[in-house]
């Protein structure tokens, strides 16, 4: 089989010893269907002023850029990288880093392109296209080549290559499935939405003292009036993301904001019902979940003079003084409250919230 | 002189005068008696115990400052302005110290803004209302920061204070034009009076529930975060990688823009 191109019967002989290297370079660029139709230096008198200059410049551009990288290894080894409050030379490091090499990076461009835009020679090359779709014979001989590659593998006569792909194939797609499956609870067993870690059955069934962050317990008169304070339920981990549900807003309300309330119970008729029917308030205190009924985010931006409580989120507001009722934003559904009492002197939750926290879920009622 | 009338003579005039300045005396008395008996008697200590130097110079500023909206005796007008029947001499030094009062006009809440008075009438002012009707009272001394655990106060500013002032002080939006404001300006006495008082819409978190230490640590924490520098210089309102992605990709794509169309632009 010979290995000569049809397109060098031409008469082109590559041995003739008239040819210029060019003239090669120009035949190999045909032979790829490529035509240099102009080509020129950009400098036809070498050693110019003008040639000069730019010789400068990109050298320049090069040298920069050196310094560049030298500096952000320099800095990179050199200068403190610590965290220390206040103005300090730590606080630039990343920034020098970034300037450094990304400096030395841009350089190096600049120069690389800057040389080929004005030094290189000047060149205008033509290569043929065919118009609309390839001929009949060029898709004959693609699809050809496609489907020796797939007789090459071998896959239709050695089935046991095909049982083991599918091996590797099921095993990516039960990794996908189980890592985004442990995401999603299973909302047949939805009692767990249903209590939080107020539930007097974490504490053995006896109510759950309102502790702070740091674990300690809430007295009346820690709260002042018009104050407020986020409360957690006193069981193991009652703090944590593991008890994400619980998280309460207790709120020390005015006398007249508290008999408002007290005047409002009856239209959530869960709320009057907490305390064998006295209401969820104890004193002027009360107390609303702080999960968002629109989207779960923490609803605690509370204004004291007008009784909101806000969430950043959506800027939902409820109204604290109408049983957190939902008065502006998106969410539908007021925010639960938690009945309260009192016991050797502390706050403490009287029941669970008895409804489920937080946003809609498939099976809530 | 009126025709149907006896005209009568000298004697009979005074005496009649003399009879009628008696009963007039007697009915003054008898009314303010009566007045005195049944009109609610003037709160004790407001009036009767004397005012001391520094609240009297303050009652003088509060009569020529305050009392359009406050009343003439702090106990609010209404539609104007509330009672300062309680509210101590921390909330007027916060009030009055950061220009929030006297207030521009009537609006969501008052800004803060170029004091009016001195901080040393806020003072004068505060030293009046307290001694009018108590209440909260400031610690001594303008550093209220030094002795204050920074890290406890990190934990404690992002329970109780983020929610509205954001977790880098800045502030942010609350309902109906309100908004709770950022801390850039605010001095230890501004913070620990906020927390205190409870200015406006912003909850009290009174000693019981903040101790004295525990606000300092606040206060230690704030200033920490003020003090401190953005890495790079520029903390874009020190919002989050949002808008600082935001900005370098606009920046980095128009940078791109420029770069390729002078890559490919003929020389």
């Amino acid at each position: 089989m010979s290995n000569q191109p049809a397109i060098s019967d031409r008469g082109f002989d590559v041995d003739d010893p008239s040819l210029r290297r060019f003239d090669l370079v120009r035949e190999g660029a045909r032979r790829d269907g490529v035509e240099i139709v102009h080509y020129a230096p950009r400098f036809p008198v070498p050693g110019t002023k003008a040639e000069k200059r730019v010789v400068r410049s990109i050298s320049l551009l090069l040298a920069l850029s050196g310094l560049a990288a030298i500096g952000y290894v320099v800095a990179f080894v050199a200068l403190p990288f610590e965290y220390e409050p206040g103005r300090n030379l730590a606080k630039w490091y990343t920034p020098i880093l970034g300037l450094s090499l990304g400096g030395a990076l841009f350089l190096l461009g600049i120069g690389m392109i800057a040389w080929a835009k004005k030094l290189l020679p000047e060149e205008i090359a033509v290569q043929e296209r065919h118009n609309g779709g390839s001929p009949r014979d060029e898709q004959e001989l693609t699809g050809a080549t496609t489907l020796n590659l797939l007789d090459e593998t071998g896959i239709r006569r050695r089935p046991m290559l095909k049982a083991a792909l599918l091996l590797p194939a099921l095993g990516v797609g039960a990794a996908a499935v189980v890592s985004l499956g442990g995401l999603v609870r299973d909302p047949h067993r939805s009692e767990v939405f249903f209590y939080t870690g107020w539930s007097p059955k974490n504490n053995g069934g006896k109510p759950v003292r309102l502790i702070r962050d740091d674990g300690t317990p809430v007295r009346p008169q820690d709260v002042s009036v018009g104050g407020q304070m986020t409360v957690f339920p006193d069981i193991p981990h009652g703090t944590t993301n593991e008890w994400a549900d619980s998280p309460t807003l207790l709120i020390h309300l005015r006398q007249e904001d508290a008999d408002e309330l007290r005047g409002r119970l009856k239209q959530v008729p869960r709320n009057a019902a907490f305390n064998n029917g006295t209401g969820g308030l104890w004193g002027n205190f009360v107390a609303y979940s702080k999960i968002c009924t629109h989207a779960g985010c923490p609803a605690s931006l509370y204004e004291q003079q007008t009784n909101r409580l806000l969430c950043p989120c959506h800027q939902s507001q409820f109204l604290i003084t109408d049983n957190a009722q939902p008065i502006f934003g998106p969410a539908s559904r007021p925010l639960p409250m938690l009945p309260l009492g009192v016991q050797d002197g502390y706050l403490i939750a009287t029941d669970d919230f008895g409804i489920a926290i937080g946003p809609a879920f498939w099976e809530r009622p | 002189m009126i025709p149907w009338r006896r005209p009568a003579g000298p004697r009979g005039r005074l005496r009649r005068r003399f009879g009628a300045a008696v009963r007039l005396v007697a009915a003054l008395t008898l009314v303010g008696g009566l007045y005195a008996a049944f009109a609610p008697g003037s709160p004790a200590g407001a009036e009767d115990a004397p005012l001391s130097a520094e609240a009297q110079e303050g009652k003088r500023l509060f009569e020529t400052s305050c009392i359009t909206c406050h009343g003439r005796n702090a106990q609010g007008v209404p539609d104007r302005g509330p009672s300062l029947i309680g509210v101590g001499s921390a909330a007027v030094e916060f009030q009055v110290g950061t220009g929030r009062m006297p207030l521009a006009r009537q609006e969501a809440q008052g800004e803060r803004k170029p004091p009016l008075l001195s901080i040393e009438e806020a003072r004068k002012i505060g030293a009046y209302i307290q001694e009018l009707g108590g209440g909260p009272q400031l610690p001594e001394g303008e550093d209220l920061h030094s002795d204050g655990d920074v890290a406890r106060g990190g934990e404690l500013f992002r329970i109780n204070c983020s929610s509205c002032h954001a977790f880098s002080a800045g502030g942010g939006a609350l309902s109906s034009g309100k908004s709770a404001p950022g801390m850039e300006e605010a001095t230890d006495r501004d913070i620990y009076a906020a927390m205190l008082t409870g200015p406006q819409n912003m909850p009290v978190f009174g000693d019981n529930q903040l101790t004295p230490q525990e606000k300092k640590d606040i206060i230690a924490y704030v200033q920490n975060l003020k003090s401190d520098q953005d890495p790079g210089g520029w903390g874009m309102g020190r919002l989050g990688p949002v808008p600082e992605g935001l900005a370098i990709f606009l920046v980095g794509v128009v940078a791109l823009i420029f770069t390729t169309l002078w890559i490919a632009g003929k020389s």
